[in-house]
């Protein structure tokens, strides 16, 4: 079976990828440390919507990690690492919001309930925020990055939806940019006054 | 360039005019001091800093909008009640420029808005901001406070698009009873500044500038962004600082002309200490707007930097 999607990490940002096969990931939250090789990938995070659909993405496309060393500085006011830790305890409500998070805007959008529910079932949170000092975070790596087994389910990949519409209708122009020349700014494109 | 079929609303804070037509008025710049991490604040949490060299940024600022003819804006950022009421006690007794209280905690900022209420300096405040995750607490606090000038985030954290967006706005989209407009208006606020939010290159960071025609265009409110927020999210580039650091400061200042030729009429640019070079840039864009425009009948107000500095 395979156990990590192609191209992962699949959602970029600033981490750092080591050793795939490690079943710990690192998340320093507001703090820059040194990253660790020992770990399958070593990162920030600083927001509480965002950067927490990051690390669940890269989780559940590795089968591998079966940790996730949460530490560093709390992200103030955000509570990026508390509203982590909430994501995984307590899941999403149906408007999309981290149940349980004080965190400044915790939603989630590109997230399913079963995305969700992957990374609760795949991964246990070892909670150590405010916990900075690498050679202590270097040893939960050690003691971790072998421990347990492989998740037994393929890795989870989001789909990307191409966007692209289609403009059937030019309707009308908002933004005058010459003599017969418009920008609908709603379709997003430049027509000519008299196509109205 | 181009012209708004909408009319544009044009508001005056402390003095300070932002919005218009593209070519109108010159943009609106505002810096931040005391941001995550500044070198000159000794203690975040009670707001202690270097007095001397806050008010020596402060300075910096001001006389570049003076020189230019772009109104500059000193945008206080604070995570605790303690230190931004400090902040905001500092910075109005050395500037006469227009403030931007701003906090992650809505606890803080609502504090600020009753503190400035109080010492009667709320018609020199704006608030940052008014967004998806306001509750009844901060709407009762802005309703009994003075502040009438207040950023709407349309930052959607359940749909990132321009609709999403836009919805957020106008109607709330899925979060919201009602959209930020009218939440704003109910709260008091006469002077909307729409930020269309800048998320991460990669996450629809390149929206805000569609979105800043299309807000403008749909209500003809001003419209700006801290639209360096998107090169400083990009880590390739990151990366590339480490090499060469001018790299990195290159795309943070430039990205001010996105901003504005998407017809942006306000920007926080990000570090105070940038001012000397973002002005110029600025000013540099205001003057080619307002030539391409000129042939639109759209003239530039008595203090835009095409009266200034040609």
């Amino acid at each position: 079976m395979e156990t990590v999607a192609p191209n992962w990490p699949v959602a970029k940002g600033d981490c750092y990828s080591g050793q795939l096969d490690s079943h710990i990931a690192v998340v320093t939250l507001a703090s820059i440390l040194e990253p660790y090789g020992g770990a399958a990938i070593w990162g920030s995070c600083k927001t509480e919507n965002l950067g927490a659909e990051k690390i669940v993405l890269n989780i559940i496309s590795n089968s591998n990690i079966r940790y996730v060393l949460v530490c560093g500085s709390e992200s103030k006011g955000h509570l990026a690492g508390h509203t982590f830790v909430a994501l995984h305890s307590n899941g999403i409500d149906h408007q999309g919001r981290i149940i349980g998070s004080e965190g400044a805007i915790p939603f989630i959008e590109n997230l399913d309930q079963n995305m969700i529910a992957r990374f609760q079932a795949q991964v246990e949170i070892i909670e150590r925020i405010g916990l900075t000092d690498t050679v202590m975070i270097r040893r939960i790596v050690d003691a971790y990055m072998s421990k347990g087994d492989v998740f037994d389910e393929v890795p989870m990949v989001i789909k990307r939806s191409g966007k692209r519409r289609s403009f059937d209708h030019v309707a009308s122009g908002d933004i005058i940019v010459s003599d017969g020349l418009m920008i609908d700014t709603t379709l997003g494109i430049v027509c000519d006054v008299d196509s109205e | 360039m181009f012209k708004f079929q909408k009319e544009q609303e044009i508001v005056n804070i402390a003095g300070v005019k932002i919005g218009g037509q593209p070519g109108e008025l010159p943009t609106v710049l505002a810096g931040t001091i005391f941001y995550e991490g500044h070198s000159i604040v000794d203690d975040a949490n009670a707001g202690v800093f270097d007095r001397s060299a806050a008010e020596d940024l402060v300075h910096v600022q001001d006389s570049n909008a003076d020189e230019t003819g772009n109104p500059s804006i000193i945008h206080i950022f604070g995570n605790t009640s303690k230190c931004i009421l400090n902040y905001i006690d500092f910075i109005s007794s050395i500037s006469d420029s227009p403030l931007i209280i701003d906090s992650p905690d809505p606890n803080v900022r609502m504090r600020a808005a009753e503190y400035v209420s109080d010492i009667g300096l709320a018609d020199k405040v704006i608030y940052n901001s008014i967004n998806m995750s306001i509750k009844e607490d901060e709407r009762e606090a802005l309703r009994t406070s003075d502040v009438d000038s207040s950023i709407l985030l349309a930052f959607n954290a359940t749909d990132s698009s321009l609709n999403g967006r836009m919805d957020l706005l106008d109607n709330g989209g899925n979060v919201l009873d009602g959209g930020l407009i009218d939440i704003a208006r109910q709260c008091g606020i006469t002077n909307m500044l729409i930020d269309p939010s800048i998320t991460p290159m990669g996450n629809g960071a390149g929206i805000a500038l569609r979105m800043t025609l299309t807000a403008k265009a749909k209500w003809g409110y001003p419209v700006g962004s801290g639209i360096h927020n998107a090169p400083s999210s990009w880590k390739w580039l990151q990366d590339k600082r480490k090499v060469d650091p001018l790299v990195y400061n290159v795309c943070d200042v430039g990205s001010t002309c996105l901003q504005q030729a998407a017809g942006g009429d306000f920007i926080l640019y990000g570090p105070i200490e940038n001012a000397s070079y973002i002005f110029p840039l600025a000013s540099m864009s205001d003057i080619m707007i307002n030539e391409a425009n000129s042939d639109l009948g759209i003239v530039a107000s008595y203090s835009h930097p095409s009266n200034r500095l040609l």
